[in-house]
């Protein structure tokens, strides 16, 4: 079965939420039969989630089915919701009760969650995929990323062996479960037997810490804006009896937070384990092992078990020599089977075979381990979400009459538009499109957008 | 300037706020930019004015510009 979740102890909790839900594994077991009887076919799902028990049953109930969930964020913008609806036509939704419109006929209500049905002709799908997941939540595109259920095993697998995870771990879990990040926490845990502690709080809340302290978390995973808030909160002075484990995803953490929450683990005798990945890698695909993380900074480690990274010249040639900067590639059992961009493609099979290319730039040290230098692809991670830049652009010049272009690092996106007038105008309305803060847009005023003579814009004048 | 003009200097510029905005309804998480990233613009901001050092749970519990006068004052500023 799915994550083995037959063999767990029947009457262990495996996931418990803030809202005072919980769920035994022998509870997920009895579920999935209740959500088979309901469905009865193997058929697409969006599950609308809000991080909690019910979302996750959703989940799990469709998966253990062989059902394919397509997870969401429950609060995302209401049309591109429409436009998923209306490219991929999924046959159910799993959503939460208040969003349930009156006279829609419920199949299923269980754990604050409603089944529907929508009526639309389902595509047929290939036999081995289990999921998707969007590849950039914030800028709305519909493109996803098809994962098999070989890959969900191995990332529960993988990551359950590094983080060396057994069933006494409770994570918090606060990373939304519709991102892929905070599903790897989920599936590697249930793996595990454990009890997953899922919340709508994030660490801003002190509900979070109430939550946290009473339900005596083991660990929790943060992508590096959480870091900063961590550190201005005065986290090192916490008492946190219970937190065993702290790892870290979503992007690269500056290095001095890595130095000061390092020496923090050292001096408390907790494992600080920062790791490296992708949605197109079913998460992770590096860690960089606790006992390195204060001797190695800026550095995302090895590749993790069962996988391999090696890095490439232009020619697709493996560098060898150390201190050389090339693509980086990831091979390994939780490479997914690649993308869908219409209804049609859900039938489409491995187009990867385990080998991807990551689209970062990275070395090697001499002895082995990778450190990121840049990217191939034109995207930043801003507040831990993937932003595509020329969907930026695309979405700016679709509601305003300017030429743009958009740059910048993970701290901050600098668009340029060559239009005085609607410069403020502009950065509010990507981040609202966005759902990101807005200090985490620039913009500035350029006459004329440096191109080649192709036409092509300059990005590396703007920086 | 006073510790009001600067207190309420600090919403407008970081939250986009008019000048004379209704300090009833700025709330964490309800105005505009004010999230958790806003949060902590916010807090750095205020310590840097005020040369103040918050505590977590008043890092937490700043959820209103009302609350926020309420935690300054134990900080000995009085806005």
């Amino acid at each position: 079965m799915f994550l083995e979740i037959d063999k767990k102890v029947k009457n262990k909790i495996a996931i418990k939420d803030s809202d005072n839900q919980q769920i035994t594994y022998g509870e997920i077991i009895e579920f999935a039969n209740l959500f088979w009887d309901k469905v009865g076919e193997r058929a697409l799902l969006f599950v609308l989630n809000r991080n909690t028990v019910g979302a996750a049953a959703g989940y799990l109930g469709a998966t253990i089915n062989r059902i394919v969930p397509l997870m969401l964020g429950a609060s995302m913008n209401q049309e591109l919701l429409e436009e998923l609806i209306r490219i991929y036509h999924p046959k159910y939704l799993w959503k939460p009760v208040e969003m349930v419109t009156e006279g829609e006929p419920r199949l299923l209500e269980q754990y604050g969650y409603v089944l529907v049905e929508t009526g639309l002709t389902p595509y047929p799908m290939y036999e081995e995929l289990s999921l998707l997941l969007t590849t950039s939540g914030s800028t709305g595109s519909p493109k996803l990323v098809r994962h098999s259920y070989a890959n969900l095993e191995a990332q529960a697998r993988n990551i359950s062996a590094f983080f060396e995870l057994d069933a006494a771990e409770r994570p918090m879990l606060d990373l939304p479960i519709n991102y892929t990040m905070g599903l790897s926490v989920l599936n590697s845990h249930l793996y595990s037997g454990a009890t997953v502690l899922l919340t709508s709080f994030n660490v801003l809340n002190p509900g979070y810490w109430e939550y946290f302290k009473r339900e005596e978390a083991t660990s929790f995973t943060n992508v590096p804006y959480s870091y900063e808030i961590l550190k201005k909160l005065r986290f090192f002075r916490m008492n946190l009896p219970s937190l065993k484990l702290i790892t870290q995803g979503g992007g690269k953490l500056n290095e001095e937070l890595q130095r000061e929450f390092a020496e923090y683990a050292e001096q408390t005798g907790r494992r600080f384990i920062l790791t490296y990945g992708q949605t197109e890698g079913s998460a992770r695909m590096a860690y960089l092992p606790a006992e390195y993380a204060k001797e190695k900074y800026g550095c995302i480690g090895k590749a993790i078990p069962n996988g391999r990274l090696y890095l490439i010249d232009e020619d697709g040639n493996e560098i060898t020599e150390p201190d050389v900067i090339g693509e980086m590639v990831y091979e390994g059992p939780n490479v997914t089977l690649g993308y869908a961009q219409s209804g049609e493609d859900l039938l489409l099979g491995d187009e990867r075979h385990g080998l991807l290319p990551t689209g970062d730039m990275a070395k090697k040290d001499a002895d082995g381990f990778f450190y990121i230098v840049g990217r191939k692809k034109r995207f930043l991670k801003l507040c831990g979400y993937r932003v595509g830049l020329d969907e930026c652009e695309n979405i700016i010049k679709g509601a305003f009459d300017v030429e743009c272009a958009c740059v910048g690092d993970d701290r901050c996106m600098q668009i340029y538009v060559n239009s005085r007038q609607d410069m403020d105008a502009v950065r509010r309305y990507i981040a609202d499109k966005t759902g990101i803060n807005s200090s985490a847009f620039q913009v500035h005023y350029i006459e004329a957008l440096p191109r080649n003579e192709a036409g092509k814009v300059l990005y590396s004048q703007l920086v | 300037m006073d510790n009001l003009e600067k207190y309420n200097n600090i919403f407008c510029e970081l939250f986009a706020l008019p000048e004379g905005f209704d300090p009833e309804i700025v709330k964490l998480n309800e105005t505009g930019d004010w999230d958790s990233v806003g949060h902590m613009s916010l807090i750095t901001a205020l310590e840097d004015t005020f040369d103040i050092m918050m505590e977590t749970e008043d890092i937490l519990g700043f959820m209103s510009y009302r609350e926020g006068i309420e935690i300054l004052k134990k900080y000995g500023v009085e806005v």
